[in-house]
């Protein structure tokens, strides 16, 4: 699902913050990024959704390389890619509904497909009861929970959190975790890129650990430290 | 359907959420559309009031008494052939014999022609014009022609160059001048509307940010502020087109009173045609600044 094969990203001040970059991973996977701030995690995630360009090497998204795409095809790899953040991003002045069906109306779905997966992606987070609340009026844990099911309604193949408990008490980062597992058994590609050892030494999961914008450990039941 | 409506609520919003500034551009685009229509109407009088003076600009060739008639015609055609002449008129001695008694009748102190015996007067050929610019040209080649029998001298070619020149001169000033100001205006407009727009990106831009996450095409993440900016030329047009409309009778009057001595002619649908082209312009411009707007935030 997604390939990097010796990507390299170095930024126009002649820092390095990818370097050497060998990653594989398969369809149906769940990756924990590990690594302290500034290690490249934000940086892979922007690569996958051509946010950035990499200096050298290839990326490849579901088939498909990236550095090659045409300004225009770029949203179509977006849809594709679903992407949730530490401060949540969203609209203040839409409700929860709103927020989450601005994705499809923007993408040009029709009225009633826009109202039916709206609700279901607000049923699989379990926001139904909340979604006429403005952001304001939601709990952190509940903002996150609009914020995936906002990347949820396009039904993408691949979900990328980055850093999406960062802001979050640890009772409300488990409810979050749980949700991304639950993405992930419905049969999507998951990337979470964090630095709370302790969700990733209990799960057990697959860890790609990048420091310095290297990785140098890639784990099939990894630990938060080697 | 959904995309249509979400472009005609967010451009909406784009206006009602910031009425002073859209005002405020929405004002000076009527003021700059103002002037644009002040300039067309003068232009096109000015312009229409040179083409009048330019057709009377003539060039006249007096001709040998022994001028063999053919010769004669056979000069005349030639320069009929020429593409800068309207026509040519021959004037006989006894035409211009009659012409002077004419001018004289009733002058006491030019006295009765019949005493000098002779028609001192020759024969001409007057030539009309129908592109001034082309009378120094015309006549050079006509005296050229002197001592083939037809013209005697080279002071038998009359033109008028100052008067060519002069009026060449007005033309010139004004197509350059109203160019630069036309350009000037569009400068400053397209200022205005350019900064308006930015104003509603930037106020939008976690929106934007959204669209482009979610993979929103570009198109559409630029329609609303382009539609917004051409909200902005179509107000500013009706604005300026109504005060015109108010303006137009007593400017119009004073305007005939002035330019008494030239019959100005704007056409039966000018005032239609200079709705559609203040309209069009601000439509160009409302949506040419909202994408200059747009485009360098997508750039960035």
């Amino acid at each position: 699902m997604i390939t990097l094969e010796d990507v390299s990203k170095r930024y126009p001040n002649g820092t390095y913050a990818l370097r050497d970059i060998d990653l594989h991973i398969g369809a149906g996977d769940f990756v924990f990024i590990v690594g302290s701030s500034g290690a490249g995690k934000s940086t892979l995630n922007r690569l996958l959704i051509r946010e950035e360009l990499p200096t050298t090497g290839r990326v490849a998204v579901d088939g498909q390389d990236v550095a090659r795409l045409s300004r225009s095809k770029v949203p179509l790899l977006r849809r594709k890619v679903g992407i949730v953040f530490q401060d949540f991003k969203l609209l203040p002045t839409k409700t929860v509904h709103e927020n989450v069906a601005f994705a499809l109306i923007v993408t040009g779905h029709d009225g009633r497909t826009v109202r039916e997966e709206t609700d279901r992606a607000l049923a699989l987070v379990g926001l139904l009861p909340r979604r006429h609340h403005f952001p304001r009026e939601l709990s952190g844990g509940e903002q996150q929970r609009t914020a995936i099911a906002r990347a949820l309604v396009m039904r993408p193949k691949i979900l990328v959190a980055d850093e999406p408990t960062g802001n979050l008490d640890p009772v409300t980062t488990w409810e979050i975790i749980k949700l991304l597992i639950r993405v992930n058994e419905i049969g999507t590609t998951v990337l979470v890129a964090t630095h709370n050892a302790e969700i990733v030494n209990a799960l057990r999961r697959r860890v790609v650990h990048l420091d310095h914008g290297r990785v140098i450990r890639d784990e099939r039941e990894g630990l938060y430290a080697a | 359907m959904t995309r249509v409506l979400y472009v005609l609520t967010a451009a909406w919003h784009g206006i009602s959420r910031n009425p002073f500034m859209t005002a405020a551009s929405t004002l000076t685009v009527a003021l700059m559309l103002l002037l644009f229509a002040f300039f067309v109407v003068t232009d096109r009088g000015l312009q229409s009031a040179v083409a009048l003076l330019e057709s009377k600009v003539e060039l006249t060739v007096y001709l040998a008494d022994d001028a063999k008639v053919s010769r004669v015609l056979e000069l005349k055609s030639r320069i009929e052939k020429d593409p800068a002449v309207s026509r040519v008129d021959y004037v006989s001695k006894e035409d211009a014999l009659e012409r002077f008694k004419r001018l004289s009748a009733g002058r006491a102190e030019i006295g009765p022609i019949e005493d000098i015996g002779v028609n001192p007067l020759p024969a001409s050929l007057e030539i009309k014009l129908a592109q001034a610019q082309d009378s120094r040209r015309i006549a050079d080649e006509l005296r050229d022609e002197v001592g083939n029998g037809v013209i005697a001298k080279t002071d038998d070619v009359i033109d008028n160059p100052q008067v060519v020149d002069q009026l060449l001169t007005i033309t010139r000033v004004l197509s350059i001048g109203g160019l630069a100001i036309l350009a000037m205006m569009l400068f400053v407009a397209l200022f205005v509307i350019v900064n308006t727009i930015r104003i509603a990106v930037h106020a939008r831009r976690d929106e934007i940010e959204i669209m482009q996450l979610v993979g929103a095409t570009d198109g559409l993440v630029a329609a609303p502020f382009v539609l917004e900016g051409m909200l902005v030329g179509v107000f500013g047009a009706v604005i300026s087109l109504l005060a015109l409309l108010v303006a137009s009778g007593p400017v119009t009057s004073t305007l005939i009173q002035f330019l008494d001595i030239l019959p100005v002619t704007l056409g039966p649908n000018f005032f239609g045609q200079l709705a559609a082209g203040v309209l069009g312009f601000a439509l160009l411009m409302g949506a040419g600044g909202a994408t200059i707007s747009i485009r360098t935030h997508l750039a960035k």
